[in-house]
């Protein structure tokens, strides 16, 4: 009898504490399938944070009026069955209008159900110019510039501040989706820019050695050179051999690159590194915005003192997504992932208060950027240029 | 333990389903199958499909392994490249799913092959080391060779037509999957019970016993690689049709080794094994998730120490379960029916 | 000329930090016949071990390693009192999976405790890089390549020449005779999982010294057995010869294959395909004891 007592006490606790099925009708679920753990942990955990906290922010404000937001996740490890898996078990548990995917991969696969089924607006960890495409995903947003945008506006910056010379740009990027999503672009903007791209170097994810990759920049001297694809290793490798070996290239990276540790990890080496962020970064002043990240901050979590730029990453979108409920219900429709939808793709010249530019979303995108460059000495990014916006 | 039980023709001896029991269960499985899609929720129907597909890999793996006594790490590599083709042949050749499933099949056969034929000639753990090489080459061609693969955008695939009508939903997908995996387990069922199966297992066994029997060795390794990368890549085709795309990133290494931990927490050697191997390998994340969620309640911070755990778990699992159940679940389950069999006497 | 001469010093530099990885390799496979594939998270675990040394008790570089080596040995000695010995006998197949299953295990735990972030050592080595001639030698790569020398040195003529090192080379040729000749089994398999740990600490902290720290520092383990599998799986030798070969032919392929493919790198893949080649030409490799058979 005991062990049937035991599993009706265990039945009990449990549907006790499973969360509620049915969201109630003045709550917006947001579900979201983050990479808490696996290869992309250092970013997952600091966008879930961000979510969290900018949930809590919302409904503390009462940015969106007359309801609350509510946010569930789950870890999918970076694994594309799981996060499929994950994606299908939120959607029947809490039925959220808005979901947040850790990955291309997710993107990709859950697409077609998406567009037939499910008709939630999705947003993802993401960058790739994939999933930034109307016809084939109507319901993926893309909160910030694609990694192609990303290369035209560190492009277009190149081609802005070149000398007399045709400027030689060189692209090293890693053999991953992530690496070579926006290269074929990338080759076309250069070309119509009037850049010189003299090399492509591919490697592994994590090399332990690049001599043969930066003796190939050493053959052909780029004046430039633009990594994609990686996060950290081999760059601080690559940078600091190229000084050894005597380059005097400029290295650029795109926002996955940009984060304030990587200045840390190059120490002397990383003065005039550069790259595009579509973000302002935590500590920046005179951005409003980034002033009320802080402030919430401090007050709840005061023993954090620096978010890195996926944190941002996942306040901006938890932004974008408030600025999307905000406009349907202002039009007094009802919040369901078409009007969500079709509510983004009208935002136009929308004031973030210094967080990003001024965002119009294009194409399911928003091609919004800044230069920054490093100074070693203070260890933080400095603009280097103002809002580039590109198509 | 079968008491009274008794045959008179050497086909009922043979038979895969021997006693009336067994016959009766098997058609309450079959009748519960049939309905369970009607009445499962939207996630349980996903997972069980993604169980089949899974589970019909491992199998090959486990007719490799648990019968021949071989050890492939390259078993994700062989999955794709039936996925590959099956998707190359649907989108650029445009057939139908009922030949481009099987030619994904036969293709991962003769990947297996050339992968197996220099590795099996000798003696020892080469074919280990082989598939691995052949799980990275495997992926940097998927990656690389982008004229054929689509290079890391992948294919995207049509759903599978029968007589005209798309199989997009999980409920029709369930049918397709479930009715390729019944039969290819009868087939490993009926491989075990054959001339090929009993060298399989006597290579496995004692090899120069075998040898002395008249097995060909080789021949029969081979045989059994290539069966197994045949059932890898019949999978790999069901599953680009399943997941409706297929990118180089979705057979990695880590892959690989899942299977091999289904097949061994699973059972070697045991077919009903193979299932129980890979339900629970899949279950065990849902039920981590469902102890996070929990302690949520009472620890806030549990998930961030809760979700790294899964890696653990699945290590400690393997770890447990061959230094105490080197037989896997199926050994747990046989205790278990044997203990029902003959209560009340002692097991 | 000169672009060949720096490719081929390089790849003997860094095929010497291969040449350490694949040292933990070999030394368990010597002793005990056992693939181990826990190698690469064993090698994580030593660099975070090390790294917290020098960032939570502040002690310098020496120190830390020293610490990484004893907390390292001590991972090895548990690991294999605890699940290796109960497996003594069993299938290969066993024990390829129970180090596969602890190679997930640890890098669980690592995850759990210092997460998955991107760690690096703070600074070790000078700065500036060392020049031979025409030929420049980052010191990041030079110094550690120089402690794997040191490392391979030690363990080899270890083995070579004293009676622990004997009577692993014993075990590893002949169990049953080396127990009748009173060599404790047990306490060799011990010695030998502690070994494989240390040097895998080593390495890990050489490799993290290179590219950072993190759970997944771990991968390197198994891009390693093309080296192992050149130089002969029991043989500590090999392991230095494949390791320098893989390095120059890897480093080759990166500065003449690859400049002519636009948009890929044959770099990673070239050693595997050289693993393919030597399994059916001469499996046993370089230096591997000569027991194949051919069916």
């Amino acid at each position: 009898m005991s062990h049937l007592k035991r599993g009706a006490t265990f039945l009990l606790a449990l549907s006790v504490a499973l969360p509620a099925a049915r969201a109630a009708d003045d709550v917006i679920t947001i579900g979201a399938c983050q990479p808490i753990t696996g290869r992309f942990a250092f970013a997952g955990v600091a966008l879930n944070a961000a979510l969290v906290d900018f949930v809590a922010y919302a409904n503390e404000k009462g940015l969106v009026k007359g309801k609350k937001l509510a946010y569930v996740f789950e870890d999918s490890g970076y694994d594309t069955d799981r996060a499929v898996a994950c994606f299908k078990r939120l959607m029947a548990q809490h039925s959220p209008v808005i979901m947040y995917g850790e990955s291309t991969g997710l993107g990709k696969a859950i697409a077609p159900e998406l567009t037939s089924r499910y008709k939630v607006l999705y947003g993802s960890t993401s960058f790739s110019s994939e999933l930034a495409d109307p016809k084939t995903h109507p319901y993926s947003f893309v909160s910030g510039p694609t990694y192609s945008d990303q290369f035209g506006i560190l492009l277009e910056y190149i081609a802005r501040n070149k000398g007399a010379a045709k400027p030689r740009v060189a692209f090293f990027y890693s053999d991953t989706e992530f690496g070579k999503d926006p290269i074929p672009f990338a080759r076309k903007r250069a070309a119509e820019l009037g850049l010189d791209v003299v090399a492509e170097v591919v490697t592994k994810v994590g090399a332990v050695d690049v001599t043969s990759e930066v003796l190939q920049l050493k053959k052909t001297q780029p004046d430039y050179v633009i990594f994609q694809g990686y996060v950290l290793a081999p760059i601080p490798e690559v940078v600091r051999a190229a000084r050894d070996f005597g380059l005097k290239t400029k290295f650029m990276g795109t926002f996955w690159s940009m984060d304030k540790s990587i200045i840390d990890k190059l120490g002397q080496d990383a003065d005039g590194y550069m790259g595009v962020n579509p973000y302002a970064y935590y500590y920046e002043e005179g951005a409003p915005g980034i002033a009320a990240m802080r402030a919430w901050n401090q007050k709840a979590h005061p023993e954090e003192k620096y978010r890195p730029s996926s944190y941002i990453q996942g306040w901006f979108t938890g932004m974008v997504y408030v600025e999307a409920i905000n406009r349907v219900l202002a039009a007094k429709k009802p919040v369901t992932g078409e009007n969500l939808a079709a509510a983004l793709d009208a935002i136009k010249d929308w004031d973030t208060g210094g967080v990003t530019g001024k965002v119009t979303f294009v194409d399911h995108k928003a091609g919004v950027g800044r230069v920054y460059r490093a100074n070693a000495q203070k260890g933080v990014f400095e603009p280097a240029s103002d809002w580039i916006y590109v198509k | 333990m079968l008491i009274g039980n008794y045959k008179e023709t050497y086909a009922s001896d043979e038979a895969v389903f021997r006693t009336p029991a067994v016959r009766g269960w098997m058609v309450a499985l079959a009748v519960a199958a049939m309905v369970f899609p009607f009445v499962a929720g939207d996630y349980l129907l996903y997972l069980v499909n993604l169980m089949g597909v899974l589970a019909l890999a491992a199998l090959g793996l486990n007719v490799l392994i648990g019968f021949t006594g071989q050890i492939s790490l390259g078993h994700a590599a062989f999955m794709g490249v039936g996925s590959y083709t099956a998707a190359i042949l649907a989108t650029r050749f445009g057939l139908s799913f009922w030949l481009s499933i099987p030619a994904g099949g036969v293709a991962a056969c003769a990947a297996g092959m050339i992968v197996g034929v220099p590795s099996l000639r000798i003696r020892g753990l080469y074919l280990a080391i082989a598939t691995l090489a052949a799980q990275v080459i495997f992926e940097w061609a998927f990656t690389n060779w982008t004229s054929v693969t689509g290079g890391i955008r992948g294919i995207n695939v049509p759903p599978a037509r029968i007589l005209g009508a798309p199989i997009d939903d999980d409920r029709r997908a369930y049918f397709l999957i479930q009715a390729v995996v019944a039969v290819h387990f009868l087939l490993a069922a009926n491989l075990r019970r054959s001339r090929w199966g009993r060298a399989f297992v006597a290579v496995r066994d004692r090899d120069i016993a075998a040898e002395i029997v008249g097995v060909n060795l080789f021949r029969t390794k081979i045989l059994a690689f290539m069966v197994s990368s045949y059932y890898a890549g019949i999978a790999g085709g069901l599953w680009v049709y399943f997941m409706k795309v297929v990118t180089p990133e979705n057979f990695p290494l880590s892959l690989s080794i899942q299977y091999l931990a289904m097949v061994v927490v699973g059972g070697l050697g045991s077919i009903p094994g193979t299932i129980f191997g890979t339900v629970f390998m899949t279950m065990v994340p849902e039920l981590l998730k469902l102890g996070t969620g929990l302690a949520r309640a009472v620890w806030p911070d549990a998930q961030s120490y809760l979700f790294p755990l899964r890696d653990v778990v699945f290590g400690v699992l393997i770890v447990v379960f061959l230094i105490f159940e080197p037989h896997g679940l199926a050994e747990m389950w046989n205790r278990l029916k044997r203990f029902f069999a003959l209560w009340p006497f002692e097991k | 000329m000169d672009h060949l001469l720096q490719l081929l010093v390089s790849g003997v530099v860094t095929g010497g930090i291969y040449a350490l990885v694949a040292m933990g390799f070999v030394v368990v496979y010597k002793a005990t016949r056992v693939i181990n594939f826990a190698t690469g998270e064993l090698m994580m675990l030593g660099a975070f071990f090390a790294y917290s040394a020098m960032t939570a008790l502040q002690v310098p570089f020496a120190v830390a390693l020293a610490v990484a080596v004893l907390a390292s040995a001590s991972v090895g000695a548990a690991t294999e009192r605890l699940v290796l010995r109960p497996l003594l006998g069993q299938r290969a197949i066993s024990v390829i999976m129970v180090t596969i299953g602890l190679a997930a295990v640890f890098k669980g735990l690592a995850q759990v405790v210092w997460s998955g972030e991107y760690r690096s050592f703070p600074p070790i080595f000078p700065r500036a890089p060392v020049a031979l001639g025409p030929i420049i030698l980052p010191s990041r790569q030079l110094y550690p390549f120089l402690i794997a020398v040191a490392a391979i040195a030690v363990v080899a003529l270890g083995f070579r020449f004293t009676r622990t090192g004997i009577a692993m080379r014993a075990t590893a040729d002949d169990q049953a005779a080396a127990f009748s000749m009173g060599i404790d089994i047990r306490r060799v398999f011990s010695l030998a999982w502690m070994l494989a740990a240390i040097t895998a600490a080593v390495a890990g902290i050489v490799v993290g010294v290179i590219g950072g720290i993190s759970p997944q520092l771990g991968a390197i383990g198994l891009r390693m057995f093309p080296v192992v599998i050149l130089g002969g799986l029991d043989s500590i030798a090999g392991a230095l010869v494949g390791g320098v070969i893989i390095g120059v032919l890897e480093n080759l392929a990166g500065g003449y294959l690859d400049p002519l493919l636009e948009g890929t790198s044959v770099k990673e893949v070239v050693p595997f395909v050289v693993l393919v080649l030597v399994l059916m030409i001469r499996p046993y490799g370089l230096f591997g004891t000569r027991e194949v058979e051919r069916l």
